[in-house]
């Protein structure tokens, strides 16, 4: 299903890897350039609830939010915007509120590119409202069918871009990371997740291709997001920080899956493991950080995705009133502001000086950083790509090399670790390195460990 | 490593041709951020997780082999030792003396700052196995429980992780959970509540037109005269929403779930809960 694998960089050095170049730009519609050298804020606003009771107040409340963000960008003189809505369960459900709430905020986009040039492209990310024990599993019931059809609507009505986060093998690893147990981290995320995305995204990009709407991107939040957010902060122990470190390596050799199937990026802005898969493809990536989404949630990453993203994303946002405004005019002003440092920092040729300054605040705050770092991201995207032709291989030896980065670090006595952070992490990767390199026999193996994971079915993944 | 530039760093033969922008040695990472987890812990090193609970895990045996197992999440041990203490003993007396002091102490030491959550869910595990061979043996409800939970996902929602460690942890503490699953329609929710009469029911979700099923719930519970606390927690659930309606009471972490079930069962009111949390089942 997957037509290609990569088995090779685009960036054939590290150094290159800066925010708002991309080795492979994409022009949305409506001219907004990303990756071409310019860093593009982006904006997202979780609808306000009881916005959803029917279809008229829904449509309602999202032009008026999409008219509030694009009112202020003119305000602010912002050049570019990315207004990105990341569905609702009501909005993938019934495909007519993807075709009408797109169609809506496509209009406002066309209207002020029209009237003041400012540069806006709509982003809509499908949900991914399937559910593994429905009748027909992930693949074949009436969900699935639903968010196909959600995905055709929203590129009819003119989109520039559609995404999505599959959560293939979100069962396995719910169940696995709470008893730290790294070998469901990898059967889930690396595995299941890379099968889940195979089946996925070559039916998105022909859905994408066929409206001439561009397919950016996926991002591992059901996984590695899930584990970073048990990680939580530093005082949390729900998670070690470490196996937080390796589940964002796993997802790196995953949601790679995607730009393999087609996507051209830019890719989804909650996937933490992108400054990975642009090191590997040269496609333009969406980042959060929580400098830029605390909105959203707050992680140990505070400027780190910026050092590489092409596009700055809030992440989230439920709309309603703050002084300065509302939450969609407050952080549009904030992703918008820091696309602006970024964009300064380009124009004056001042770019790494100014990415190296975010990648180190945060680089050795926390093993999840340090290999996120972009240095560290090329290191963990040349092993994916040495064992790129095997999705289990490259996933399992892309937790080794991100181990291996996090014990040199501490062993350097750069990245201080706690005991606990090091008792786990010596445990993961004792794991990892005694599993077999054969991809069939780690399979039967979990097939059998994990056949009793609630809602887990192996149908769901082609076996 | 020391004293290299970024972009030289951990890179192998990729280095030529590079020029240095900023200067690692230059900088001072301890004036940017400290590592509080490292210096907590190190406060902690000369403690013995097992001469903490010392005083709660029992001396004789078979109680201390099964309270041990429990303790160390050895789910085959424990299991093994329940299926020999079966023999001889009334189901209530291995649950009381062996394995609910070893999930008391790992609870403990949780509670304590000194376990983690995985150490935790290997316990419950451990615990859960015995449990279920002993319903099995004596059948379901034989077994006393402290009181019943309805737990649900809120309808259209299937992200269920933080009801599914919360349930761990109300199992692990001796509550019965009637556990309906995820994407659960309102009116299944209010059903449940009307069958079981659990001491509280608890509702997660991830998003901000998800969790509108919650005062949905709620009215339709007090229109039938329950008023029991409803316990709401996940994503996009926060506080402020969830004091928007009656019996609703925030939960911030999974481990809050026993405090608030032995809170309810005490009678304390949701308005209480809801006023008093911090204090009651600090996050």
């Amino acid at each position: 299903m997957v037509v290609r694998r990569y088995t090779s960089m685009a960036y054939k050095n590290p150094d290159d890897i800066v925010f708002g170049k991309a080795v492979y730009p994409v022009y949305e519609r409506f001219g907004v350039p990303i990756g071409a050298g310019f860093v593009v804020p982006e904006i997202k606003v979780a609808p306000k609830p009881g916005s959803e009771k029917d279809l008229e107040t829904f449509v309602k409340h999202h032009k008026e939010f999409t008219e509030e963000i694009l009112k202020l960008c003119l305000q602010l003189g912002f050049n570019y915007i990315m207004i990105e809505q990341e569905h609702v369960f009501q909005q993938t459900y019934n495909p007519n509120y993807a075709y009408e709430t797109a169609h809506a905020q496509v209009e406002l986009a066309e209207k002020y590119y029209n009237e003041y040039g400012i540069g806006v492209t709509i982003r809509h990310t499908i949900g991914d409202i399937r559910k593994a024990e429905a009748e027909g599993g992930l693949r074949e019931s009436d969900l699935t069918k639903r968010m196909f059809e959600s995905f055709e609507q929203a590129a009819a009505a003119g989109v520039g871009d559609l995404a999505i986060e599959t959560l293939g093998g979100k069962e396995v690893v719910d169940y696995a990371v709470a008893r730290g147990d790294i070998k469901g981290v990898l059967f889930g995320i690396g595995v299941c997740g890379s099968e889940d995305m195979a089946w996925t995204w070559p039916q998105i990009v022909k859905i994408a291709n066929k409206y001439g709407t561009i397919p950016a991107g996926d991002t591992n939040c059901s996984g590695a997001n899930t584990v970073m957010f048990l990680a939580g902060g530093l005082m949390d122990r729900e998670v070690s920080h470490t196996m937080a470190a390796l589940a964002r390596a796993i997802a790196g050799a995953r949601s790679l899956v995607a730009v393999e199937a087609g996507a051209r990026g830019p890719l989804k802005d909650c996937g933490y493991e992108n400054p990975i898969i642009k090191a590997i493809t040269g496609v333009p990536v969406c980042i959060e950080c929580t400098s830029i989404c605390a909105c959203a949630h707050i992680d140990v990453m505070g400027n780190l995705n910026r050092a590489i993203g092409d596009v700055y994303s809030n992440e989230s946002v439920e709309y309603h009133q703050e002084f300065g405004g509302s939450t969609a005019e407050v952080w549009t002003a904030v992703t918008g502001n820091a696309a602006a440092l970024s964009n300064t920092a380009l124009q004056a040729k001042q770019e790494k000086i100014l990415r190296d300054l975010l990648t180190y605040s945060d680089m050795y705050r926390d093993p999840q950083g340090l290999i996120l770092s972009y240095p560290n991201a090329y290191r963990i995207g040349k092993v994916i790509t040495q064992y790129g032709k095997d999705p289990y291989l490259r996933a399992k030896y892309a937790a080794i090399e991100a181990g291996n980065i996090i014990l040199e670090a501490a062993e350097a006595k750069k990245l201080k670790l706690s005991r606990w952070e090091l008792e786990t992490l010596n445990k993961a990767m004792e794991t990892l390195k005694a599993l077999p390199d054969d991809a069939d026999k780690f399979i039967d193996d979990c097939l059998k460990e994990y056949a009793n994971v609630p809602y887990f079915n192996p149908k769901n993944y082609g076996w | 490593m020391e004293g290299r530039e970024i972009g030289w760093a951990m890179v192998e033969g990729i280095i030529a041709g590079l020029k240095p922008s900023v200067k690692e040695e230059a900088i001072d990472f301890d004036k940017i951020f400290v590592r509080y987890n490292v210096l907590e812990e190190e406060k902690k090193l000369g403690l013995k997780p097992e001469e903490l609970v010392k005083d709660i895990m029992p001396k004789d045996e078979p109680w201390k082999t099964i309270a041990y197992a429990v303790f160390k999440g050895d789910a085959k041990t424990a299991l093994e030792e329940t299926k020999k203490a079966l023999e001889k003993f009334p189901p209530k007396e291995i649950v009381d003396k062996g394995l609910a002091p070893g999930m008391h102490a790992v609870s403990k030491l949780y509670d304590d700052g000194i376990y983690y959550l995985p150490q935790v869910m290997l316990s419950a595990d451990a615990m859960s196995a015995a449990v279920q061979f002993i319903e099995q043996k004596v059948g379901a409800g034989k077994v006393e429980k402290k009181g019943k939970v309805v737990m649900h996902v809120a309808e259209g929602d299937i992200h269920d992780l933080g009801k599914n460690l919360a349930k761990v942890f109300l199992v692990a503490d001796g509550w019965e959970v009637i556990d309906l699953g995820r994407d659960v329609p309102v009116d299944e929710v209010v059903k449940a509540v009307e069958k079981h009469k659990p001491v509280m029911v608890t509702g997660t979700a991830l998003m901000t037109t998800t969790m509108t099923a919650f005062p949905k719930i709620a009215k339709k519970l007090i229109e039938k005269g329950i008023k029991i606390p409803f316990i709401c927690g996940g994503g996009a659930v926060n506080e402020d929403f969830v004091n928007t309606f009656e019996l609703g009471v925030i939960a911030k972490k999974a481990h809050q779930a026993p405090k608030f079930a032995e809170a309810a069962k005490k009678g304390i009111s949701w308005s209480d809960l809801r006023a008093k949390w911090h204090e009651i089942a600090p996050a």
